[in-house]
């Protein structure tokens, strides 16, 4: 588990690197997906609790670092909905692919709300309108960076599955001699 | 059966770790959580991930800018290609047309000597248009679009503003043939302006003329004018030639050899104006008529 754990986290890694510079470029207009939110949805579903809790605390940190205002409430609003997601898809409520991805846009959706509840009660000064429009225009933009996300990183969790799997093969013993 | 047992008991034991792990691992979030969001300060933990995160955005954001400002740079470019290709074709446009302003500016400056010098004829001229030049240096003639239906008739004199240029040699009904004074058949009773020393011009092709039956005694210097003596009755008096560019006094012989540069390029006539007298008639009815 080790090495999936390590590459995921670095992809995670990368993927605030991409989001903190690169994205910023993209029009207003447009908004900026939130990719490591279809990361810490992705952890939830194939990742186990300890691994998962561990690299969503570590990356979602690092973004409460380059961007939160109020620090720890990002890493406490994905922590919640990784553990929200987590146990709906070990209920085997949610093993179904097919809802995989409507349930990233709303569990996006709600831990946006979440984040504004929170943000309203911590920093009611500084905190702008409530927007349905950007809240929705977001959320869209997260299902459908989510779509090419999870085939990615389903491929490429596989690969590194099967690798393991093929480095623990037994070996076969030598027949003895009669 | 012991095996069952003991696969059992390290599955239990596995568990346990990993629930002690997840508490663990609960605990230390719950309680930096709870120090980042009760503490509010940028503590160590957060300066390091800082310190970890910023060095690789400088390098995605240098690596990012450096490639945009290679696209503007290569967009730019383009531009300025495309520029350049526009001013190209403006600067040949007028170019083109600079040639054209140039040319009119060329002819009204030579219409504008004709007629200064058709105003300081005594006669009446005919302008006439150079059509065709024979260049050779056997023949040296010209075309021009005047014939016979305008009156000209052989043996008329054709001059610019330079000086001479010629005489009519054939004539067509509407086109005539020029001798040009420098063609080597061509001579013409000439006279030093300055001295009034009197000799013919042959003509010497390319190299213009040859003023002979100069006396070696005669007072000739190079930059002299040589103009029509007037002699012969075809040409008027006084009518410019050429000037001396080079004299030569051999030891034998009683005449200098001195070569005259025309006053006209006779590579670049275009018009020329030709005098309607016809001497020649009046100089056989005289029974004086030249030989050429």
């Amino acid at each position: 588990m080790a090495i999936p754990v390590i590459v995921f986290w670095a992809i995670g890694v990368a993927l605030i690197v991409v989001q903190t510079t690169l994205l910023e470029h993209l029009p207003v207009w447009l908004a900026r997906p939130d990719l490591l939110y279809v990361l810490v949805a992705f952890l939830a579903y194939r990742f186990a609790w300890i691994p998962g809790i561990a690299v969503v605390f570590s990356l979602t940190w690092m973004v409460d670092v380059v961007a939160g205002i109020y620090m720890g409430l990002y890493p406490l609003a994905c922590l919640l909905a990784f553990t929200a997601l987590k146990t709906m898809s070990t209920k085997s409520l949610l093993k179904e692919s097919t809802y995989q991805i409507p349930l990233v846009g709303l569990s996006f959706f709600l831990t946006q709300i979440f984040l504004y509840f929170v943000s309203s009660l911590l920093l009611p000064d500084i905190l702008p309108e409530w927007s349905w429009p950007g809240s929705m225009q977001r959320t869209i933009l997260v299902v459908l960076s989510a779509i090419p996300l999870f085939v990615l990183f389903n491929r490429l969790n596989e690969y590194l599955l099967k690798r393991r799997l093929r480095g623990k093969a037994p070996r076969r013993r030598p027949p003895r001699p009669l | 059966m012991r095996k069952n047992s003991k696969a059992h008991q390290e599955r239990s034991v596995g568990s346990t770790v990993r629930v002690l792990l997840l508490i663990t691992l609960l605990l230390v979030v719950g309680l930096l959580l709870l120090a980042a969001m009760l503490g509010g300060k940028f503590g160590p933990l957060h300066q390091l991930t800082l310190d970890f995160i910023g060095p690789l955005q400088s390098v995605v954001t240098r690596t990012a800018t450096g490639v945009v400002n290679l696209k503007n740079d290569y967009v730019a470019l383009l531009d300025v290609r495309d520029e350049n290709k526009k001013l190209q074709a403006q600067i040949d446009r007028y170019l083109n047309e600079l040639g054209e302003y140039r040319e009119g500016y060329s002819t009204y400056r030579h219409l504008q000597e004709l007629l200064e010098m058709k105003e300081k004829l005594t006669f009446k001229p005919i302008a006439a248009r150079v059509v065709g030049k024979e260049p050779s240096y056997w023949y040296q003639t010209i075309v021009v679009d005047r014939g016979r239906n305008d009156d000209i008739l052989e043996g008329m004199i054709a001059l610019a503003p330079g000086g001479v240029v010629g005489q009519v040699l054939h004539t067509a009904e509407n086109y005539s043939k020029i001798l040009l004074a420098n063609a080597p058949s061509s001579a013409i009773d000439a006279m030093v302006q300055k001295s009034r020393i009197r000799g013919i011009l042959k003509g010497a092709g390319e190299k213009g003329y040859v003023l002979q039956y100069v006396l070696k005694t005669a007072d000739v210097e190079v930059g002299d004018h040589i103009v029509t003596a007037g002699i012969g009755g075809i040409f008027p008096a006084g009518i410019p030639l050429g000037r001396i560019s080079k004299i030569e006094k051999k030891q034998r012989g009683m005449f200098q050899e001195i070569e005259v540069e025309p006053s006209i390029d006779f590579q670049k006539l275009e018009y020329v104006l030709l005098d309607p007298t016809d001497r020649k008639s009046m100089l056989d009815s005289l029974n004086m008529s030249p030989k050429r």
